[in-house]
This record gives C-alpha cells, sequence and structure tokens, in this order.
C-alpha cells in the first residue's frame, strides 16, 4: 500500500501544477497612428456575423503599406459586430457597425474614437446632410434614423412606407433636396425622401432586390439589381441594371443578365464617366455605353469577389476577396486599364472601402 | 502467481465507483472487478470506447451532459457562454460529424445536424458510452468524430423510493430535481423531474468595449472599460422523464420511456452590442417529447430487440426589435416543427464460445418544416425555409470471432438509405489482441470508411440550400492500447491510448452563393485530414483505513488539418488547424473520500484555439488557452428517516476572466449549493 505522506506531496505538487497556469486575458494597449497629410483607404472588415471579430485595415496606395486592425490597436477595444460601411464627413470617418447597432466617429489621422451613436436596431449606411443632421438606414426596421453628428444622438426617425418582412433601406445617393435610397432586403422599390421635411415623398419601382445605388456624371441613377431567388417574395428574375431618372422618377432597364448571375458592389469612377460591378469577374460599362461589354475588365481568378471600390482620384480598382470568409482576406489592386499593380492583405471579410481625403 | 484483478469491464472514473450511484451510504473501498481481459466482452472487441460512470452523471443536478463530457473525456465542448448552446467534436471534427442516440433512437436534430448538449440533464442519463472514431459505426453511421449513446436504466430496488435535490447557486440561479421510483418483483416505474431557472446576469469586465466621457463640446475626455452584466442570458428550463420497466415471467423485457423538455433561454448580448435592451427581444424556445418503447428477449443462444419511438420537436427562435410607436419589427421568427418516427430491429446470435453475430435494422422518418416567418411566404412555399420530409434506413451486421482467448477480430457492414439516395456499403474491421495477460495489457486497431449525408437544412433550405451535395466521407484508422493493474482492496490503476488517423473528403462548408451577400449556400469544400493521440488513465488508491483517492485524467493531442485545393492564390488556409478546435485538451479530475466527506477537484484546459482558419495570430485572431478549476465539497448524513447530503460548489475557483468564444463572456467565480433528501420509507 501507498505510504499517506508520499503521496500527500503528491498531492500537494499536484495540486500546484493544476492551479498554476491562468488564462491570460485583459485590455488591448492602445498604440499611436499618424496618417497624416496622405491619400488613404480604409478597408471596413465585416467580421464574422455574431462572431464580434469586425476590423479595420488602413492601406497608404502611396507606400503600398497596409497597417491590419488599426481599429482595435489605436483604441484599446473591439469594432463590434459585422461592420457594414464607412463615410467620411468633415475629417471624421463614420463607421457603421450592423449587428453592434453602433456607429463609430473615428478621427481619419490617429484613428481614435471621437464619439459613438448607440441603440440603433440595424445600420447599414450613414449619410450626412449637415454638419448636424444625417441620415441611417436600417435593415430589419422600416425607420430611417435622423441622427446629430454632433451630439451622437438620435434625433427622429422617418418612416417608410413598407411592408412588414420586406423591411430595409440601404444606400443613399442625394441630389438637390431630395435623398434616393434603395430597398434591398425583399424589396423592388428606390425611395424618395425630402430633406426638408423628412418624409418619403415618392418611390421609384425597379427589379428585384436592388443592391446599390449610385450618381453617375450626368446625375443620373443607376442601381444593380440582384433577380431575388426562387420563392423569394418580391419575385425572382434575372438580375439587371437600372438607369434611374430621378427628375421623371422613372426606371429604365439598361442590361438584364440571364441565368444564376448576379450583379452587386456597383461603383462609379471619380467623375461618374463609368460604372463597376462584380458579376463573378469585375465589369466596366461607361455610362454612356449603347451595349455590354463582351469581355470583362478583371476576370476573377478562381474565387468569388465581395467588395469593389474605385479610386476617384487616379481610377485605380481594388477588389477585394474574401476568400473562405474565415481567414484575413485580400484586396487586389488594379490599375484603370485592370492591370495588376498590387495586393494586400485585410481583415475577415473586406467589404466595404472608404477613401481618406488629403 | 496470483491472479490479477482486473477492472477491464468496468473500469475508470472509479472516483465514487465504491458506491453505487445511488447508494447513500458511500464505504471507502477499492472497487474490484473480476472480469480478466481475456474474459472480454465479445461486444467489445477492438472498440475505442469511454464509459461514463453513472456517479458521475449523478453528481450534480446543475450539470448538463455538456459539463460532463468536458470533464470526463477528450471531446471538445464548444459553448458560447454560460447556459447556452453546447456542442460536441470529436478528435477535430465538427459538432455534425457527432452522432447521439438516446436508448436506441437518434436524437441528433435533423434540421441543424448537431446535438445540443446542454439540453441534456447529465441526472436523466444513467449509462453514457463515446464511440470513438471508427467505432461509432457499432452504433450509427455517420459519426465521423463519434457517436455518443445515452441511455436510461431501471434502478435495483422494490417498494418506493424517493430523491429531491434543491440547488440555489450564484446568479439567482435555482435547480430542483424530484425522481420517485417504485418497484416490484418484475415491474418498475421511475419518475423523473427537474427545473432549472436563473437570471444568470453574471458581472464581467467588458475589455472589448469602453465607455467614452465627453466635455459639453462632445469631445471624448476620457474612457474606460465597463463593467456590465451579462444581458439576456435567463433561463428556464424543465424535463420530465417517465420510465415504466417490465419483465415478464418468460424473461422478456419490456420498457417505455418519454422525456419532454419544455426550455426558454435568452441569447446572450455579445460583449460589442449597443443595442436597447429594453426594446430587443432574442430568445429561443424549445418543446421536445421524446419516447421509445422497446422489447428484448434474451436466450443462452441470441437476443432478440424491437424499439419503436416518436419524437416531436418544436422550436422557436425570435429576435424582435420593439420601435418605441406601439410597434415591433421581426428580424427573424423562425419556427421549426419536426416528427420524427423511429424504429429498430436488432438481433445477436452466439452459435459458440469463439463467435458472436449481431445485425439490426433501423428506420427514422423525419417531417421537418422550418419556416422563418420575419419574411411573408408567397403561397404555400415558405420564402425562408422548407418542408420536407425524409427517411433514413441503416442496416448493420457485425461478425465476432475469437479463435483464441488473447485475439479477437470483428467486421461490420453498414449501409444507409437516406431519402432515395443509398450509401455505399461501409465496412469496419476491428482487432483486439492481449500482449499480456500480466496487466492485461491488450491492443487495438480498427479501420473503417465513413459517410454522413447532408442535412435537410443543407439540402433544401430557401434560399441557398444545395440538393446537390454529396455526402461526406472518409476512412478512419485507429490503434490502441490499454493495461489494467491493481492490488484487491488497495489500488487499481488503468490506462488507455489511442493513436488515430482520419481523412474526410468532400467537408461541407458555406459560402455567399454567386457572390451575393445576401445568402449563402453550403458546398462540398473541403478535405480535412485529422490524427492524433487519446489518451486516459485512471488511479484509485486507499491511503488509508478511511481515505481513499480517484484520479482520472484525459489528454488528447488532435491536429485537424485543412488539407482542401486552395481556394485561390491567397488562401493560407491549407496546412492549418480548423477554427476553434484546440489542438491540445487535457482534464483530470479527483476525488477524496473520508468517511462521509468528499472532495471534488476538476481541472480542465483547452489549448489555444484559432479563429480565422488561416491560424493568423492577429488580436482577434486567437483565443488563448483555456485554464479552468472547480471544487466541491459534500458531506452526507445518515439520520435514522432519511439519507441527507449537502455539497457546496465552487466554480471558476481562481476567478478567471475569460472567454471561450469571441465576444461571449463567461462567468467569474461562483458558488452553488445543494441539499438531497432520499427518504428511507421503512428502510433503515
Amino acid at each position: 500500500m501507498f505510504r499517506v505522506p508520499c503521496l500527500r506531496r503528491a498531492f500537494g505538487a499536484a495540486l500546484l501544477l493544476l492551479t498554476a497556469g491562468c488564462m491570460e486575458y485583459g485590455p488591448t494597449a492602445e498604440e499611436d497612428f499618424s496618417a497624416v497629410g496622405a491619400r488613404g483607404l480604409f478597408v471596413v472588415n465585416e467580421g464574422n456575423f455574431n462572431g464580434g471579430n469586425a476590423s479595420l485595415t488602413y492601406y497608404d496606395p502611396a507606400t503600398c503599406e497596409a497597417a491590419q486592425e488599426v481599429f482595435r490597436r489605436a483604441n484599446g477595444m473591439l469594432l463590434g459586430d459585422t461592420a457594414q460601411s464607412m463615410t467620411v464627413h468633415e475629417g471624421t470617418g463614420w463607421i457603421v457597425v450592423n449587428n453592434s447597432g453602433a456607429i463609430y466617429a473615428i478621427d481619419l489621422e490617429t484613428f481614435r474614437v471621437k464619439g459613438r451613436i448607440e441603440g440603433l436596431t440595424s445600420p447599414r449606411y450613414i449619410h450626412f446632410l449637415s454638419d448636424d443632421k444625417a441620415y441611417v438606414t436600417q435593415l430589419w426596421d422600416r425607420r430611417i434614423c435622423i441622427v446629430d453628428p454632433r451630439t451622437f444622438r438620435i434625433t427622429g426617425y422617418i418612416d417608410t412606407p413598407q411592408q412588414s418582412g420586406k423591411e430595409s433601406t440601404e444606400q443613399m445617393v442625394r441630389i438637390g433636396r431630395y435623398v434616393y435610397t434603395n430597398c434591398w432586403s425583399y424589396n423592388n422599390r428606390i425611395l424618395v425622401i425630402d430633406t426638408e421635411t423628412d418624409t418619403v415623398c415618392d418611390t421609384i419601382e425597379v427589379g428585384v432586390q436592388p443592391t446599390s445605388l449610385v450618381v453617375d456624371r450626368h446625375g443620373m441613377l443607376w442601381t444593380a439589381t440582384d433577380g431575388g431567388y426562387e420563392g423569394n417574395p418580391a419575385g425572382h428574375e434575372a438580375a439587371a441594371i437600372y438607369r434611374i431618372d430621378p427628375e421623371r422618377r422613372t426606371a429604365e432597364r439598361m442590361w438584364e443578365f440571364p441565368g444564376d448571375r448576379r450583379c452587386s458592389e456597383l461603383q462609379t469612377d471619380g467623375t461618374g464617366d463609368a460604372l463597376y460591378f462584380i458579376m463573378e469577374d469585375i465589369w466596366r460599362v461607361p455610362v454612356d455605353a449603347q451595349r455590354f461589354p463582351v469581355r470583362p475588365l478583371i476576370e476573377a481568378q478562381g474565387t468569388l469577389y465581395y467588395g469593389l471600390t474605385v479610386d476617384p482620384v487616379t481610377s485605380e480598382i481594388y477588389v477585394a476577396d474574401a476568400i473562405d470568409y474565415q481567414q484575413q482576406g485580400v484586396v487586389r489592386r488594379y490599375s484603370a486599364d485592370g492591370v495588376a499593380v498590387d495586393e494586400f492583405r485585410a481583415g475577415i471579410i473586406p467589404g466595404a472601402f472608404c477613401w481618406k481625403p488629403l | 502467481m496470483k491472479r490479477l484483478i482486473l477492472p477491464l469491464a468496468t473500469l475508470l472514473l472509479a472516483a465514487s465507483a465504491a458506491a453505487a450511484p445511488d447508494d447513500p451510504v458511500r464505504t471507502v473501498s477499492i472497487r474490484e472487478v473480476s472480469v480478466s481481459a481475456l474474459r472480454r466482452p465479445m461486444k467489445q472487441i477492438g472498440i475505442q470506447r469511454t464509459e461514463i460512470d453513472t456517479a458521475v452523471l449523478h453528481e450534480s443536478i446543475s450539470l448538463s451532459m455538456a459539463d460532463i463530457l468536458s470533464h470526463n473525456s477528450t471531446v471538445f465542448i464548444k459553448q458560447y457562454g454560460r447556459g447556452t448552446e453546447a456542442t460536441a467534436s470529436f478528435r477535430g471534427t465538427a459538432p455534425e460529424h457527432t452522432q447521439v442516440l438516446w436508448n436506441g433512437m437518434r436524437i441528433t436534430s435533423p434540421v441543424m445536424g448537431m446535438t445540443d448538449f446542454s439540453m441534456i440533464p447529465a441526472h436523466f442519463v444513467d449509462e453514457a458510452e463515446l464511440l470513438h472514431g471508427t467505432s461509432s459505426l457499432q452504433a450509427a453511421g455517420g459519426g465521423l468524430g463519434g457517436a455518443i449513446t445515452l441511455a436510461t436504466r431501471p434502478l435495483d430496488t422494490r417498494g418506493p423510493a424517493l430523491q429531491y435535490t434543491q440547488g440555489i447557486g450564484s446568479f439567482t440561479t435555482f435547480d430542483e430535481y424530484l425522481r420517485f421510483t417504485y418497484g416490484g418483483r418484475r415491474w418498475q416505474t421511475s419518475t423523473r423531474f427537474s427545473c432549472s431557472t436563473s437570471r444568470n446576469d453574471y458581472r464581467y469586465r467588458n475589455y472589448d468595449k469602453k465607455i467614452f466621457l465627453y466635455d459639453d463640446e462632445h469631445r471624448v475626455t476620457g474612457s474606460y472599460y465597463p463593467v456590465e452584466r451579462n444581458r439576456n442570458g435567463e433561463w428556464r428550463d424543465l424535463h420530465l422523464l417517465q420510465e415504466f420497466y417490465f419483465r415478464t415471467r418468460g424473461g422478456d423485457r419490456w420498457s417505455l420511456n418519454a422525456w419532454y423538455l419544455d426550455s426558454k433561454r435568452g441569447l446572450p448580448a455579445t460583449t460589442v452590442s449597443y443595442r436597447d435592451d429594453d426594446r430587443i427581444v432574442n430568445e429561443g424556445r424549445e418543446r421536445t417529447l421524446r419516447s421509445v418503447a422497446g422489447w428484448e428477449r434474451t436466450r443462452t443462444a441470441g437476443r432478440l430487440a424491437a424499439k419503436a419511438g416518436y419524437i416531436y420537436s418544436r422550436t422557436a427562435y425570435d429576435f424582435r426589435n420593439d420601435r418605441g410607436d406601439g410597434t415591433t419589427a421581426d428580424m427573424m421568427h423562425v419556427r421549426n416543427r419536426v416528427h420524427t418516427l423511429f424504429a429498430d430491429l436488432a438481433g445477436e446470435y452466439r452459435p459458440g464460445e469463439r463467435w458472436y453475430f449481431t445485425a439490426a435494422a433501423t428506420a427514422h422518418q423525419h417531417f421537418v418544416r422550418s419556416i422563418d416567418h420575419s419574411v411573408v411566404s408567397v403561397g404555400n412555399t415558405p420564402a425562408i425555409g422548407y418542408d420536407k420530409g425524409r427517411i433514413e434506413l441503416s442496416l448493420t451486421a457485425t461478425a465476432r470471432w475469437r479463435p483464441v482467448d488473447r485475439f479477437g477480430l470483428a467486421f461490420t457492414l453498414r449501409e444507409e438509405l437516406f431519402g432515395d439516395r443509398w450509401s455505399p456499403a461501409v465496412p469496419a474491421l476491428f482487432a483486439d489482441w492481449v500482449v499480456s495477460e500480466r496487466g492485461s495489457v491488450t491492443f487495438k486497431a480498427s479501420v473503417s470508411r465513413n459517410y454522413r449525408f447532408p442535412t435537410l437544412t443543407d439540402l433544401y433550405f430557401r434560399p441557398g440550400g444545395n440538393a446537390e451535395l454529396r455526402p461526406e466521407h472518409g476512412f478512419t484508422y485507429d490503434a490502441g492500447v490499454s493495461f489494467a493493474a491493481g492490488r484487491p482492496g488497495s489500488w487499481s490503476l488503468t490506462g488507455e491510448a489511442t493513436a488515430f488517423d482520419s481523412y474526410i473528403d468532400d467537408w461541407i462548408i458555406r459560402l455567399p452563393m454567386g457572390g451575393s451577400k445576401s445568402f449563402w449556400q453550403p458546398r462540398n469544400m473541403k478535405r480535412v485530414h485529422s490524427y492524433g493521440v487519446e489518451t486516459k488513465a485512471s488511479l484509485d488508491v486507499r491511503l488509508a483505513a478511511e481515505w481513499r483517492l480517484a484520479l482520472d485524467g484525459t489528454f488528447g493531442w488532435t491536429p485537424s488539418i485543412n488539407r482542401s485545393e486552395p481556394l485561390g492564390d491567397n488562401d493560407q488556409s491549407v496546412g492549418k488547424q480548423l477554427v476553434y478546435v484546440p489542438e491540445f485538451s487535457s482534464a483530470v479530475t479527483g476525488r477524496l473520500d473520508w468517511r462521509t466527506w468528499r472532495l471534488t477537484y476538476k481541472w480542465n484546459y483547452y489549448s489555444s484555439r484559432y479563429t480565422m482558419s488561416s491560424n493568423d495570430d492577429t488580436l482577434t485572431g486567437r483565443l488563448t488557452p483555456y485554464l479552468m478549476n472547480d471544487v466541491s465539497l459534500e458531506k452526507r448524513f445518515a439520520p435514522r428517516w432519511a439519507d441527507l447530503t449537502l455539497r457546496c460548489a465552487v466554480n471558476n475557483l481562481f476567478d478567471e476572466e475569460y472567454k471561450s468564444v469571441l465576444a461571449r463572456p463567461m462567468p467569474g467565480i461562483h458558488f452553488e449549493f445543494f441539499l438531497e433528501i432520499r427518504p428511507r420509507f421503512g428502510r433503515r
């Protein structure tokens, strides 16, 4: 039989071993950044839904250097869950974090937080009307929020005429006193909002599920529809690109894409001369084109592109590849002619871009 | 030579093995098991299994099967917080690769393809067995990682027996458990009821969020990490289990088990949520009835058994926002309704000492209606969801042969039908060899092919369901050695180590469909190679006349590597460990008994888990190693009228701040107190 003193020692040693370890957990150290005097590109990385791992990447096109997780490193906290978009207004970057129900205001040079708007249902995009008024579109909530960017408070709502279960407002474009927004989720309309009365004054019917909205150099609106899917209550049809006359508030289907092709991420260049979008490959179409191009500008490289932006100054094209949606994505940079220039890593699911002006 | 007494058949987890699970008076003695390695059951030839002792299962009424598995096996439990969904993964596979059976009926959800072990109270399980890798084919197909079989069984009692346990814990947690049993000479009935409620609003320091301080000009002047409460994490779980057992004069056994659960659980907010909690409803509800009736006839040369069962499950998930103007917005309004019919016929035949044959035919017929009503459907076709049925038929036959006492061989052939698709024949070969009777050193090896069919959700969910999905399939190779040694009444030591090598092809992952951001589609994309070693050991020692120490430990090394073709030039996930799968895991439980006292110490370890498939060691790319210590002290009293037990448990003994999943906080130190009463009803 074992002797008790021997076992006592063994038991004591085992207990010490078991309790010796402790978990590493605590605050993240804050770092200083200084992106002064240079144009830059923010990459908004969605992260995984409910994963809490959204992040922000900063890329300097001049030096071709990318810094990862700059929000967390600058502020010692997480960006949140499912970052959707970012907008720059008067030297401040506004990052909309969808599944956190919040919008962060950050300094564009230090990336430090300047404020936070909280209590939103499911924010998607923010659009500034003035220094003290902005609209915030939402998914799963038919109301557009009116916020005061100076106080970071919600000051009102715009109720939109949408049926239950088809409630969403998405990207916004302002022409004159009107803001136009596409209703993407299970819907087929563009809403027209009178910014003086903060009410929806008109609707424009387009194809099924308009995903994005831009304005060209002629002041015409363009939207890309994904066409939905079989059983979709909004319908199922071929994806298409529509041109909308904001004066007459009419939509014209310019091109449609039969089969299971889907187009998204409609963008323009800095001058508004051409449209760019993802439809497996990257396509460019002049806004005055009468025919759709035969070949894409950039062919897909065996993967699914997820995000797209065009440099407003150089018309260079940046394409985000989320790869398997569980690792750091890659952003590829191409010249305006579609020649590869550079590529850099971003965060998980790089979905949106935002240009930092000089 | 002294004959070595070998605790082979009912080894391990000897913690309180000296006491029968329902015996209130614990005797301090080492269990002596008189089964030698040469007399090992033929049914277990070459099988890699972990049996969890009933005493461990019934240790505390607050434990779920998730807690039991994490402390007593190498299975990895992924849990999103206290009282939230917990899934089990064998050997670095996905939770969908673990098959779960209750009294022979598969209870893996036909909707999600996995089982939530936090919904299975350990007190409602009398027998739990883990079948690792190839061995899972003895119980079910589709367990690419393994299978877990859970069962109830009658108590060996006559007359009435009652057990009532009440528990009170931190975070306004209350547990109640009542079991009433009445047994006659040939029959027994048992009713178990448990109720668990908790506000579950533990405090934690939120390092993922900062509170900003502003001056009058709305400029940030300072910030701090807030101490927050776990929001929306409350639960209310009710379970009712009715059992009836009857043995005829001819020896036939009949059984009826019906288990009803009614659960309502909040889904806790993440650490990065800034929504207004008062306006958000985010909760899941479940009502499930599982019932199995069985018949069994045992004769000298064989056994015949039949079972029939039915499962009704209705689950709801609501994610709703109160707009503050008298209207609400349904963000998700999911309703799942599942009916499952089950039938099983099994036979065993033993023509002599050397041969043993078994065969079984099992059928599950599912009818599933899964719809998200937040989007209005067009006609009878759900806009989001599906309404489908599927027959799942499994046929298996096994021949076991033991030509000499030291050596055994078993060959299993299984074939399955899912809907209108047959799997190819799935073979498995098992062998064991007693290398040395002294020390009961036994070598085991097995090899098998395996298939897992996609779930109904994978195939038919709208939008994104992919009817073209192929089954996941692969090969698994196991080899291991076990030993057992001891001196009767003094000490016993057992151990086992198993190396495994497994390949899974056509592993299903989800990617956005056609570049659309709006919905995702499952696809056969991955090839995964998992390999490693699983070990377990148990030591049971009588330290002195009234002292006893039991130690049980497990250790697993489970690399689970993505061997797929890269998704483009920049895919850095190839050759990397799968997301949220720890490479190393270990657990040790120690129990020290002295007279009517028991001190239990539990220690649990998982190595780092990567949150990115590329295993990037970024700030959010890795969760640091998990180390947990729990301790409990128990005292039993035996007044004339009843047996009483008082128990105090301290969980997270060192008040660790941690997360087991990104943005999901876990509680610090917390306490539980239990009082158990067993009236004696005239017995002394």
